[in-house]
């Protein structure tokens, strides 16, 4: 019997039968062995199918518990009180709580990513047709997660249909567990957080594939364009569109409209958060200029709104507030909605003619539309926008108080505190007050870039006095210069470029990727992004940015004038500056790892996600940074890096996720690991030292980000130079010499080479270490061994002579 | 006399153990009677020179002081016993009996904190409260709930007159 493929039959003699034959067992095996590839033990693995691996983790990085609410109210037996470690009715103690409780943020996070995914992939098949080629730059290993996941290597768009379906019903197995009368344990909770993570990178890997392949986003561009950023560079004087989101499948319509139908100058286009990135990637391929402004993050959504510069606002999906429409219609910007995932009770006007539409909505018949016909969409936005700036601005809209009425609202404050009690950061809103009565508003303006925009001051004060448009209104003469430049996404680390870079990566002679992704909620405003990454970038360190945080760093310049992706180059080298893109862009951070395990140390990486973990986790120094991370999202990209073994530190806002995953230095027997070569136990360095933790500032975090780029592999240059940016930036930001900066030395040769001799005696005086001083060598004294030939590895299945 | 027990409106629900409000007297009598205290201190102590004196004073009174943040580079040269540690790592390694504390002397029994983002040390207190049996004292200038005494709401000068009581009766 000849093999059955894939695809649809007819059979001759029975007319109209057509049978369709979709998924056939043991298929990825066999397209891989007649592609060549050898599929490694686990593709597609189901929850327990890497739980080895995660138990082997999590017995270094031990879950740690913060909560945020000691009870749970999950069914109706409850609440019950888990406080000190108690169990609830169910028979569920606090650990396991805390545990599910960051599984289900985590797979919210997943889901978040993976139906924007869905969503996107549905509509370009639609378009373009399921046999449409991945194509995302100069690569043959396009889908780095998805291989070491799935086992799939995705050639075209119906390819990454099957990638979804397991995607898919991963996570609903999954959120199946968070049911009341599941899992017990919090170390098995634990291990499936790992995995929602790792779902998840795949989930965004597939969204950004399929628009870049699509959507004519650069591809792996090193000379990808510079596009305008800030509140400060939208001219007000043009009629102004809004869009908020994430999922530029709408969008596109808009865009091409307005470049068809002549309206490119006479159009304002700004986008807040990753809509705004993937608006400005589209169709700039090949030269091509960027089509919109990036306003901003998050944080500017409310203060853009209450600016009352947008005409019309459209709204996608994820991290859009859901009180835009209510915040909207005090000034008559009309709202257009056109995602599924926010309707705002709006009526669903997909069905009618533009005309209609616009119509309706200038003369405020209604306050907004659900629009779901995309070609509607395109015609209506922006024609809505030409039309709504003259209405408004007739009508002479009044959004901000003016500099009189902010004496009169600053002695309307009776002192309570209650703003700044309910405010996240705890800013200090009753001195700005204080000042404003005397007209001195300085202390609004310095509240402007520390605030975060979410208003809740505004609820909290019994004297409904309106704090953030004070604030917003006080540091106008700011937001005007709020003006920067942004290298627009430019996807994917090409092959080639892993070719050239991987070896220093693993040799430590780069000393490490930082890659700072995640949102905008920063405990000390947003110039701390720029000061770690120019301070790192100096260093030269692969800086590597996502999301909102690849804006906020474009908002600052040097004393020339110059932002840091105009000064720094933008390869995939030592010293060089990436913006990958927007949010779903982040699987091409972890995509890089993998890449270096495959390409550079020929592992193979299709479905073997343990081995390919392992190399990362020995090997490749890299530490995640999410410095202002609030969402769901943020917390499932960092766990899927933890699974990798790639560490994360986030702002001290993150210890809201409550569960972090912290190793304990002093403890030597969990810094053991397995040499390949014979199987033998070899000590390795504390680090990384964690794989989730805070940090409070960046002083404290930049001695924190080179300490935990050391990798067992570093040979000794490459140690050299880690240790010396650990000690430097210790000794830089925190005032001193760090305490186990001694742990790290294997040798002599691992020293800087300008402080070797003050260091030895050090080690001699303070360690008891043996110094023979003629030759200035390291006698005895160190835990470990320097080798460059070793095998560092977790799992003992990969030493030689255990398979 | 300083009453720092009037104010203790929670800002955000935790759950039902909620720290007792203390007197700076008082405050000062446990952290004496204490056998291996730690005093932690974060980086907002930074914002504030009297904030930094007063915690080395109580440093030089003989307790060991873990800096966190960057809180330790007021700390230094100052003549205490200080030690810079993440936040997050020592709040783990409190609940851990094999942890030595970071003088390899062995562990705390009362850990006092001073200088911290209300937020932040919220969260480190809820992992001691619940998975620990630390005496944790919060001498800041906000009702911390998850502590196990703590000053109420207090306003700034008013906590520095507490502190200034607290430093007498040690
Ligand atoms: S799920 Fe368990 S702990 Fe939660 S409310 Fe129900 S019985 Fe109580
Ligand atoms: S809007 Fe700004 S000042 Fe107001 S509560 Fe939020 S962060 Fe604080
Ligand atoms: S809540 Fe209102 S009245 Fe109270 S301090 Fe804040 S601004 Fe003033």
């Amino acid at each position: 019997m000849s093999d059955i493929e894939t695809g649809k039959f007819s059979i001759d003699e029975l007319e109209n039968v057509q049978i369709t034959i979709g998924k056939i067992v043991g298929a990825i095996e066999k397209k891989a062995k007649e592609e060549g590839v050898e599929v490694g033990p686990t593709p597609k693995p189901g929850i327990s199918g890497l739980r080895d691996w995660d138990h082997k983790l999590l017995s270094r990085y031990q879950p740690v518990y913060t909560p945020v609410c000691d009870q749970c109210c999950y069914c109706t037996f409850g609440k019950c009180d888990l406080g000190g470690n108690k169990e609830g009715a169910c028979g569920i103690n606090m650990e396991a709580h805390q545990a599910r409780e960051t599984l289900l943020r985590v797979i919210t996070g997943a889901a978040a990513h993976s139906a924007h995914g869905r969503h996107i992939l549905h509509h370009l098949i639609d378009i373009y047709g399921r046999d449409k080629a991945i194509d995302v730059g100069p690569s043959n290993l396009v889908a780095p997660n998805t291989q070491a996941v799935t086992g799939i290597k995705p050639e075209t768009l119906g390819d990454l249909e099957e990638v979804m379906d397991y995607v898919e019903e991963q996570i609903n197995q999954l959120l199946a567990t968070v049911h009341a009368g599941q899992e017990g344990a919090a170390i098995d909770f634990e291990s499936k957080v790992l995995h929602g993570g790792m779902l998840d990178h795949v989930g965004m890997e597939v969204s950004d594939l399929a628009q870049m392949s699509c959507l004519g986003m650069p591809k792996s561009d090193t000379e990808a364009p510079l596009v305008e950023i800030g509140m400060g560079c939208i001219d007000s004087k043009k009629p102004v569109l809004l869009v908020i989101g994430h999922n530029v499948s709408g969008v596109t319509y808009i865009m091409d409209y307005i470049h068809d139908h002549n309206l490119d100058d006479k159009i304002e286009l700004g986008g807040l958060c990753c809509t705004a990135i993937d608006m400005t990637r589209y169709k700039v391929e090949n030269g091509g200029q960027p089509r919109a402004k990036v306003i901003g993050t998050l944080a500017k959504e409310l203060k853009m709104i209450r600016s009352g510069v947008p005409d019309v606002i459209v709204v996608d999906e994820q991290c859009v507030r859901a009180d835009v429409l209510e915040e909207a219609k005090k000034l008559s910007i009309p709202v257009i909605t056109t995602n599924e995932k926010i309707m705002y009770g709006l009526p669903n006007r997909s069905k009618d003619s533009a005309k209609d539409i616009i119509e309706d909505l200038s003369t405020f018949k209604d306050p907004g539309a659900l629009i779901l016909d995309y070609d509607t969409l395109g015609e209506v936005a922006p024609e809505l926008a030409i039309k709504m700036s003259k209405i408004r601005e007739d009508m002479g809209i009044k959004a901000l108080p003016s500099d009189e009425e902010l004496q009169g609202l600053s002695e309307k404050c009776v002192q309570c505190a209650a703003c700044e009690m309910d405010c996240p950061a705890n800013l200090p809103i009753m001195a700005a007050m204080k000042a404003g009565v005397d007209k001195d508003f300085s202390k609004f303006e310095e509240l402007h870039d520390v605030c975060i925009g979410c208003g809740r001051c505004d609820q909290a004060c019994p004297k409904d006095i309106p704090v953030l448009d004070m604030i917003e209104q006080a540091s106008r003469k700011i937001i005007r210069e709020e003006k920067g430049l942004m290298r627009a996404g430019r996807g994917q680390i090409s092959d080639p470029e892993i070719r050239e870079e991987g070896v220093n990566l693993v040799l430590g002679t780069t000393p490490g990727i930082i890659a700072m992704v995640g949102c905008s909620n920063y405990p000390n405003g947003t110039r701390d992004l720029y000061t770690v990454a120019d301070e790192m970038l100096k260093r030269n360190y692969i800086v590597v940015m996502s999301g909102c945080s690849a804006m906020d760093l474009g908002m600052y310049k040097n004393e020339d004038g110059q932002t840091l992706y105009e000064k720094y180059p933008a390869k995939f080298l030592a010293g060089n500056l990436i913006n990958v893109g927007s949010c779903v862009s982040n699987s091409h951070i972890t995509g890089t790892a993998i890449k270096v395990a495959a390409i550079f140390a020929q592992r193979n990486v299709s479905g073997n996600y343990e081995e390919i973990a392992d190399y990362i986790t020995n090997r490749i120094g890299a530490v995640g940074v999410a410095w202002g991370a609030y969402s769901q999202k943020a917390i499932a990209i960092g766990s899927g890096c933890n699974r990798l073994g790639i560490p994360v530190v986030v702002g001290p806002h993150g210890s809201k996720y409550r569960r972090a995953l912290i190793g304990k230095p002093y403890d030597e027997a969990a810094w053991k690991v397995y040499d390949a070569r014979d199987g033998s136990e070899m000590p390795i360095p504390s680090s990384p030292e964690f794989l989730l933790t805070t940090a409070e500032s960046v002083e404290e975090l930049f001695p924190m980000l080179a300490k935990n780029c050391i990798r067992p592999s570093d040979n000794n240059m490459g140690r050299m130079i880690k240790l010396t940016h650990y000690m430097e930036l210790s000794q830089k930001y925190l005032g001193h010499m760090p305490e186990d900066w001694y742990k790290f030395v294997r040798t002599e040769t691992d020293l800087p080479l300008a402080k070797r001799e003050q260091l030895l005696k050090i080690l001699e005086a303070d360690h008891g270490w043996e110094i023979d001083w003629k030759r200035k060598k390291i006698i005895s004294g160190p835990t470990m061994k320097s080798d460059v030939s070793a095998q560092p590895t977790n799992v003992k299945r990969l030493c030689k002579g255990e398979c | 006399m300083v009453d720092t027990t009037k104010n203790t409106l929670i800002y955000t629900t935790s759950g039902r153990k909620v720290a007792k409000p203390v007197n700076p007297n008082v405050a000062g009598k446990m952290i004496s009677k204490a056998k291996r205290p730690l005093l932690v201190v974060g980086a907002e102590l930074l914002k504030d020179e009297k904030l930094i004196e007063k915690a080395i004073t109580i440093a030089k009174k003989g307790i060991p002081v873990a800096a966190t943040g960057h809180s330790i580079t007021a700390l230094v040269d100052k003549d205490i016993d200080v030690k810079y540690i993440n936040i997050h790592s020592l709040g783990t390694f409190l609940g851990d009996k094999n942890w030595t504390g970071l003088d390899g002397q062995g562990s705390y029994d009362t850990v006092i904190f001073l200088g911290h983002k209300k937020y932040y040390l919220d969260q480190v207190l809820s992992g001691i409260k619940n998975f620990t049996d630390l005496k944790a004292l919060a001498i800041e200038r906000h009702f911390m709930q998850n502590a196990t005494l703590s000053f109420g709401n207090l306003k700034p000068e008013v906590h520095l007159e507490a502190l200034d009581e607290l430093i007498e009766n040690l």
